[in-house]
């Protein structure tokens, strides 16, 4: 597609691109079809992560098979990550369309992709319904410990946690893949008759009764409608339970509100950061810049920089509850996870969440670029996986054996560091996660076609006197 | 010879843009003359010139000054009287951070408001030529000419459009 | 959406300035109903300094009661004025325009009103002299050489609370300018030359507007992090304690802002619908906008009930004898189970039932009751908070009481609503309690698309 000069004046230069509507499935369409030379090196690259992984997955259950759940830490912190990115995703996409601004429209499809990839968050959530620990002691009521170990489930309802939890992991999977098929379907219907192969199979399977009715479209929107506040409660649920069986009740005695909500808001901005990470190649390598205006990225990465400053004060508020009172488990846990024992981790986590993600992105001109938006995206992922590390690790070699029936974690552990098969299964979960990205891509369009033609609607360059600017239309 | 300023009062932005193309157009600089509204018109609408600030400096210099006096304040008291307090360190971090940003974000503030009247060459209330007309809904277009030259913009402005055309300064505030 | 229709500036003027430059028969007798209520109630609390807390109903070990309950609440009120101007301005809503005004002066009041609530509560009052400071005021005793602590919430509680109330009316100030210009034009003898002074020489020239409305977003931006730590703050004077069980919870901070929000932005919603009912504002205050308001804070009492649940949930999640004992006495002991239930029933589910349905959100009669069912839960929801926390306070038994409030109490409440409301009724005397160039520049961005054959309601937006 011919790129059209994009607009703005002065400091606004280049911010807003208007395509042309009547080219864009095909050339959209053409893009997806498409497999150039660095997209096939990458899939190869991301694929032997992948297997990478896999191998050091496999490794570690015959190393150390399923009873314990201290040597696998590190798969945890993996998982968490992955979980994070893919899960916190598609609710960017819907809080985005629920504020109807007309810079999302480049980026829904591109969130929305991510439910794709949480396949992944079922498949390796499953062993790790094999290593929770039970609530109840095994060992019985016994001097000095619980007899049911303090979780959210407290006495441990039929079913607790295991399958609870893997029926909410299951739910949201569903559920966003669902949030996919209706969002992607105009698109598919649209695409079906100039696909090949199996794609063309795929969109006549999802989408072949799609002809683009009034009744067709209203239903679509309720639907996305419906489905997306139900995506944000089973979300903001399963955060609760993931953060709090496999951290928080895993540490005893750490009793913290705040933490499922500081799990939450990791997630949303490791997803929005991941996100912009994505636009920006597709703007820079993949051809859509006549498509992904500066706009979008300087409307979402104010988004990001506040998401940025709520983690930072999320993070202080549970500190310095924490550190005031100087009640001797609250402090162990502070030393345990910030001060002492993974002391480096918390440094080089608060660093790449906030310090540097925040130097970068106070700045409006930094903010009005592609890259800006993107080197923050970067930084917040790292920091996040620096944020799982730091909680999951410490949560599963916290209190080893029977000292997890304890009230109080006496003694504070030492650090764990990742063996071969840690680091195979953490580079290989970030493989995976990319390998299925770059697949899904294929399947679908990357941009939501009906959503930039509803934009090229909207949002129109107009004269005002003796100046030009944007018009935005409101549809309602 | 010193420049003059005379007045041109228009009904609609429309004519108010168009006496700007015609003073343009008649070689007066776009330093020269200025748009006089009481709503705030999207930047480059009449085609004045631009209005370059350095607003941005003024809360850097004030969050600079505060986050200096928070340090100070927070750090010297607790110095002044070591009392270990319900366990917490002489010098306590966090509630320092509390206090510090605090006192960053006030003067931050308090220097931006101070950035924005200077900035906006305010308080002027030096005579100058206005006309309460403008809160009105009227567009004012004020020009800074010759004297020489006063009558012939006065034609201009007037075939431009204009309503009334004001040439006596007044005092714009009480 | 933009429904209503065009205005000119001359009308606009007209019909905004109504409230300053027309004197409405109500407006005195109003006046006075409620200064006399600020005056008994200030006669109260003079009683009470003099008589002693006695004749209140604070008594060990519940030390806190409705004047802490009162003041957490008009804190949270506070906190609607930059939640609206602040976050509606930066994501450039449309539908801001005519509540950014009435929110910012209402954050201004409710914190003055906020902070005669522990000025009170000391008892001796005349002895904060020694407390104060925070800037700009000197933070030292000349008398006894003693600085403050700042180790303490209750020294982090003014810093914030002046900062955010100076920068508020700064900001209010500054916003102002354009409309004393406004007034000053229209006023003759002294008003005009106090207009005049407090615009300072205001042409309305491009650079003048230029700075204006980069000023409203740098402040925005920068009041925000502000209005983020002072409810926080406020609400580490009870999360900092570790002897009140309930207390110490980490989540405190989030959850006592977004409660803040919820509360606020109602009190807002309603200052708008009875604005628009006084002044014949309804070309200004239209449905759209209440509606605006009511679905935003369906997100945001969404967002409070969260933060509720996850504290209820984790002070039972540690299964502490004394925490439960605290919960037991919220959700089991009568009448604080009913007040709980009520408390929560008002706060999320009626008005976020109210607001789901387009048409009742339209309905200001129903959209005023929601609004104040919200602000009635929100003032309980920090009454079961600090009360039954301090009625229970560890497990010394013996030490457990209960708190009834006297009259005292009930009077200076009472005293403080009638106190803002005066305040803002004053003001509206005064300045306009809906930017006038802000309405205007609404009017003239006002643009149309047309798609096939419809007409799509559209804005010229610069950035």
């Amino acid at each position: 597609m011919e790129v059209i000069e994009p607009k703005g004046h002065g400091q606004h230069a280049g911010m807003w691109v208007f395509p042309d509507a009547s080219v864009m499935t095909e050339d959209v369409g053409e893009k997806t079809k498409a497999m150039p030379r660095p997209f096939t090196t990458a899939l190869a690259v991301t694929g032997i992560f992948f297997v990478l992984g896999i191998v050091g997955f496999i490794a570690r259950a015959v190393d150390d098979g399923f009873d314990d759940i201290a040597p696998w830490g590190y798969y945890m912190a993996i998982f968490s990550m992955v979980f994070m990115v893919t899960s916190g995703a598609p609710l960017v996409s819907l809080a985005f369309r629920f504020t109807k601004s007309h810079w999302r429209r480049p980026l829904s499809r591109v969130a929305e992709l991510f439910s794709i990839v949480s396949i992944l968050n079922l498949l390796m959530f499953i062993p790790l319904m094999f290593l929770l620990p039970d609530i109840a002691n095994p060992e019985g009521v016994v001097e000095g410990e619980l007899a049911v170990r303090k979780t959210i489930w407290f006495e441990g309802p039929i079913g607790a946690p295991h399958a609870w939890d893997l029926v909410g992991v299951l739910f949201l999977t569903i559920t966003s893949m669902t949030i996919l098929w209706i969002s992607a379907k105009p698109d598919m219907a649209e695409c079906r008759d100039t696909a090949t192969g199996f794609r063309r199979w795929l969109y006549n399977f999802l989408a072949g009764n799609w002809y683009g009715t009034k009744r067709q479209w209203n239903a679509q929107k309720a639907g996305l409608a419906l489905l997306g506040a139900f995506y944000f409660m089973i979300l903001v649920f399963m955060h609760f339970v993931i953060s709090s069986d496999y951290a928080q009740s895993l540490i005893p005695g750490w009793k913290d509100s705040i933490f499922p909500v500081i799990y939450t808001i990791t997630s949303l901005q490791m997803s929005l950061g991941a996100i912009l990470v994505v636009l920006f190649i597709m703007r820079r390598w993949g051809g859509y810049e006549g498509y992904i205006g500066k706009s979008t990225f300087w409307s979402a990465s104010k988004v990001l920089l506040g998401v940025t400053l709520l983690w930072v004060y999320h993070l202080f508020a549970f500190f310095i509850t924490f550190w005031y009172g100087r009640v001797e488990i609250e402090q162990n846990v502070i030393k345990y996870l910030i001060t002492d024992t993974y002391a480096i981790i918390f440094l080089l986590n608060l660093i790449f969440s906030f310090a540097l993600p925040f130097a970068v992105l106070l700045w409006n001109p930094v903010r009005r670029t592609a890259w800006g938006p993107a080197l923050a995206g970067v930084l917040v992922l790292f920091g996040g996986l620096m944020f799982n590390i730091r909680i999951f690790v410490g949560s599963a070699n916290a209190a080893p054996g029977s000292n997890l029936y304890r009230p109080f974690m006496e003694h504070i552990p030492a650090p764990v560091y990742p063996d071969v098969w840690d680091v195979f299964m953490v580079v290989g979960g970030l493989g995976a996660v990319i390998f299925l990205y770059l697949a899904a891509t294929k399947l679908m369009p990357l941009i939501s076609i009906w959503e930039m033609k509803e934009g090229t609607l909207y949002q129109k360059w107009g004269k005002f006197l003796r100046g030009e600017y944007l018009i935005l239309g409101k549809p309602e | 010879m010193a420049k003059k300023p005379i007045l041109g009062l228009f009904e609609t932005a429309d004519n108010a843009a168009d006496a700007g193309d015609a003073l343009k157009a008649a070689g007066v600089s776009p330093a020269d003359y200025d748009f006089l509204t009481d709503t705030p018109y999207p930047e480059g609408a009449f085609g004045e010139r631009p209005e370059p600030h350095k607003l941005y400096i003024f809360p850097f210099v004030g969050a600079l000054i505060g986050l200096t006096v928070g340090i100070m304040l927070t750090s010297m008291t607790q110095m002044a009287y070591p009392l270990v307090q319900g366990g917490k360190p002489i010098l306590s971090l966090p509630p320092m951070a509390v206090v510090t940003y605090e006192s960053t974000m006030l003067t931050a503030i308090i220097f931006t408001i101070i950035g924005i009247i200077f900035e906006s060459r305010l308080p002027a209330f030096k005579e100058g030529l206005y006309d309460t007309r403008i809160t009105e809904g009227y567009i004012g277009v004020l020009v800074n000419v010759e004297e020489s030259e006063l009558t012939q913009t006065q034609t201009l402005l007037t075939q431009a459009g204009a309503i009334d055309v004001v040439l006596k300064a007044e005092r714009i505030s009480g | 959406m933009q429904e209503g229709k065009p205005l000119n500036s001359k009308q606009v003027n007209r019909e905004l300035l109504v409230s300053i430059l027309n004197s409405p028969k109500w407006f005195f007798g109003a006046l006075s109903v409620l200064g006399f209520i600020v005056l008994v109630a200030m006669s109260t609390a003079g009683f009470m300094i003099n008589q002693g807390f006695g004749v209140t109903g604070l008594n060990r070990p519940v030390m806190w009661g409705f004047f802490i309950t009162n003041f957490v609440f008009w804190i949270g009120i506070s906190h609607a004025g930059v939640m609206l101007s602040a976050i509606l301005r930066l994501s450039k809503a449309e539908w801001r325009r005519p509540a950014t005004r009435a929110a910012e002066i209402l954050t201004v009041f409710s914190l003055m009103t906020a902070m005669t609530m522990p000025l009170i509560h000391t008892g001796r009052p005349w002895r904060t002299v020694y407390w104060i400071y925070t800037m700009p005021f000197v933070p030292f005793d000349y008398a006894r050489g003693i600085w403050p602590n700042i180790r303490s919430p209750l020294v982090w509680d003014p810093s914030a609370v002046y900062t955010y109330l100076t920068s508020s009316i700064l900001f209010v100030m500054v916003a102002l300018i354009p409309d004393f210009a406004v007034l000053r034009d229209r006023t003759t003898g002294i008003s005009h030359r106090i207009y005049g002074m407090l615009a300072m020489g205001w042409q309305g020239n491009a650079r003048q507007w230029k700075l204006q409305i980069i000023a409203g977003v740098l402040l925005s931006a920068l009041i925000l992090p502000v209005f983020v730590s002072v409810h926080s703050i406020v609400s580490w004077d009870f999360g900092m304690a570790v002897s009140v069980k309930s207390w110490h919870s980490t989540i405190f901070a989030p959850y006592f802002v977004v409660g803040a929000v919820h509360s606020g932005v109602s009190a807002v919603a309603l200052v708008l619908i009875i604005l628009r009912y006084i002044y014949g504002w309804q070309n200004y205050i239209r449905h759209e906008h209440i509606d605006a308001l009511a679905r935003l804070l369906i997100v945001v009492a969404t967002g409070w009930f969260y933060f509720f649940v996850m504290e209820v949930l984790f002070g039972f999640y540690g299964r502490e004898a004394d925490e439960i004992a605290v919960r037991n006495f919220q959700f089991m002991v009568s009448p604080w189970n009913i007040w709980m239930m009520i408390f929560v029933g008002i706060t999320y589910f009626v008005p976020v039932a109210i607001w789901l349905s387009r048409s009742m959100r339209r309905n200001l009669w129903i959209m005023s009751l929601a609004c104040i069912l919200v602000n009635i839960g929100m003032w309980l929801e920090r009454f079961l908070i600090i009360v039954p926390g301090l009625a229970r306070k560890q497990l010394l038994t013996f030490d457990w009481y209960t708190y009834r409030p006297s009259s005292v109490e009930w009077i200076i409440i009472i005293g403080t609503f009638a106190l803002v409301s005066m305040l803002m009724l004053t003001i509206a005397r005064v300045v306009p309690l809906i930017p006038l160039y802000d309405i205007k520049e609404g009017e003239i961005l006002r643009t149309e698309i047309k798609i096939g054959r419809v007409t799509v309601p559209a804005v010229f937006r610069e950035d």
